[in-house]
């Protein structure tokens, strides 16, 4: 566990030199907020979601903001690294297991993405008094960032330029941020197109965090979105063991 | 293949710090490295030579495990180099041509990162240490990013050498550094072959190569032309004039020119 704590403290102290970077609390903290607020103020008493519209959206934009931030800021630190500032051979020449490598990124990827979702948990709070999250809700959050995060792994190992993760941004990440009931409930969408985004992690973290309790809906969404995670971490893995510049 | 079979094959001296065993390498259809075997002793400045292009950074790429060679094999210190090398990564370190140190950190902060990934003990006391070892103690809280190219240098060989390695690989150790910093780099080199520590260099200085190196292979189109004695690549060129230096004699073979 020794080199995934090391691995972990390394992507964190690289977080902690960006974040005073206004590009940086920009793109991870801006974008959610004003998303709160123009879709909060703007349709906040137009829309009828049980629960009320703004708690709705809130929790959807939380959740987006985890899969954003444990994605793009792992994806980016592992194949910038990788490709133009040559960082990641620090991590490839030293002793540190595959996995340990993987586990450290997902870790930090999991850490940047519900420090960012807490902060704007605690903007939504203040701004509109949305109610606190479940145990279910957490625990959604949770794996959610673990999910994407080692997605992000993956994704930073496999890419051969910053094209391609333009692709993955645009062809993956972007559908599941306005499909997967972030903004709006998805049973008014057609239902063969529903069946296809109820498997997608961001459609089930999204279900986790509006659940008020525990039920066996909740353990089975949080079953899948972990059996994901550590599919995707196998193939970061998997990536690491086959590394090859 | 064995360790010991791939030591009969490469006849060198016993136990080689570094054994290379017919080891290819292609990027697509171009094949970058054909047929690569040296064996390297322990404690011995190897030189690699070669015009833009020969594949010397892709071998070093190979031997520090940042790539997989197609074919062949290699053996470290014994130790076969395929798979997940976790016990060979603590015995060799590689200073990269391109610096790929975090731009972002202070030079305390990119030493410490590099210790802790290497499991070192007491990370704080040997990163203080090896500081005061490489002069860049004064610099330790100053970032990386605005560092000199010659202190960068620096920095990289210093960080390399934290887990002690005993096989050092320099790629172009000393490529775009004022003369003073050459010489600085050298003592280091010197200093560290006397301490055991075997280097495997490339090079584009002749002089660098003459200077330091015990043997140095000469590499053309990924195959290894011939590996001797600095004085004995000179004969080998077939020298026409008693002043030849190793950069007309090298001339002279990577041309074809000697008789």
């Amino acid at each position: 566990m020794r080199g995934l704590l090391a691995v972990y403290r390394r992507e964190m102290l690289l977080m902690q030199k960006k974040i005073g970077k206004l590009g940086y609390v920009f793109s991870s903290v801006m974008f959610p907020v004003i998303y709160l607020f123009a879709f909060g103020l703007g349709l906040g008493s137009r829309v009828e979601v049980s629960g009320g519209y703004v708690p709705f959206l809130a929790k959807g934009i939380i959740s987006l903001t985890v899969m954003l931030n444990a994605f793009q800021q792992t994806s980016l630190s592992v194949s910038a690294g990788r490709l133009y500032q040559r960082t990641f051979q620090t991590i490839i020449l030293s002793p540190v297991p595959a996995l340990q490598i993987a586990g450290g990124i997902a870790l930090a990827g999991m850490t940047r993405g519900l420090l960012v979702g807490g902060l704007i948990y605690g903007v939504a709070w203040l701004a509109f008094g949305v109610p606190a999250l479940s145990g279910a809700a957490v625990t959604g959050l949770c794996l959610s960032a673990f999910c994407f995060a080692a997605f992000g792994i993956a994704v930073g190992l496999v890419i051969g330029d910053a094209d391609e993760i333009s692709l993955v941004n645009n062809f993956i990440i972007t559908p599941m941020i306005f499909f997967c009931g972030s903004f709006f409930p998805m049973q008014n969408l057609p239902e063969a197109l529903r069946a296809v985004l109820a498997v997608l992690p961001l459609s089930i973290a999204n279900n986790l965090l509006r659940l008020e309790a525990w039920t066996i809906q909740a353990a089975g969404g949080a079953a899948v979105l972990a059996a994901m995670g550590c599919g995707f971490l196998w193939w970061g893995v998997r990536g690491l063991k086959q590394y090859d510049e | 293949m064995s360790v010991s079979r791939m030591t009969a094959v490469c006849p060198a001296a016993p136990e080689p710090a570094l054994l290379l065993h017919q080891l290819g390498k292609a990027y697509g259809r171009q094949q970058v490295l054909s047929g690569i075997s040296l064996a390297v002793a322990k404690g011995e400045i190897f030189g690699l030579l070669g015009p833009n292009g020969a594949g010397k950074t892709t071998l070093m790429k190979l031997i520090a495990g940042l790539s997989r060679p197609d074919s062949g094999r290699l053996a470290i210190f014994g130790r076969d180099g395929g798979g997940e090398r976790a016990g060979i990564k603590q015995l060799i370190a590689l200073v990269a041509q391109e610096s790929n140190l975090e731009r972002e950190f202070t030079v305390r902060e990119a030493l410490l990162t590099y210790a802790r990934l290497f499991g070192i003990a007491d990370p704080a006391r040997r990163v203080e240490e090896v500081s005061r070892q490489f002069d860049l103690y004064g610099l330790r809280d100053k970032k990386v990013a605005v560092l000199s190219g010659g202190m960068a240098r620096r920095l990289l060989i210093a960080r390399a050498l934290l887990p002690e390695p005993r096989l050092l690989l320099l790629d172009e150790p000393t490529v775009g550094l004022d003369p003073d910093v050459r010489q600085d780099i050298w003592n280091i080199v010197r200093q560290l072959a006397a301490d055991s520590v075997t280097i495997f260099m490339t090079t584009h200085y002749m002089e660098e190569a003459e200077q330091l190196c015990h043997r140095v292979a000469l590499l053309k189109d990924g195959r290894v032309m011939t590996v001797d004695t600095p004085d004995g690549i000179k004969s080998l060129a077939a020298a026409p004039s008693a002043a030849m230096t190793l950069e007309s004699a090298f001339l002279r073979l990577i041309r074809g020119e000697s008789s």
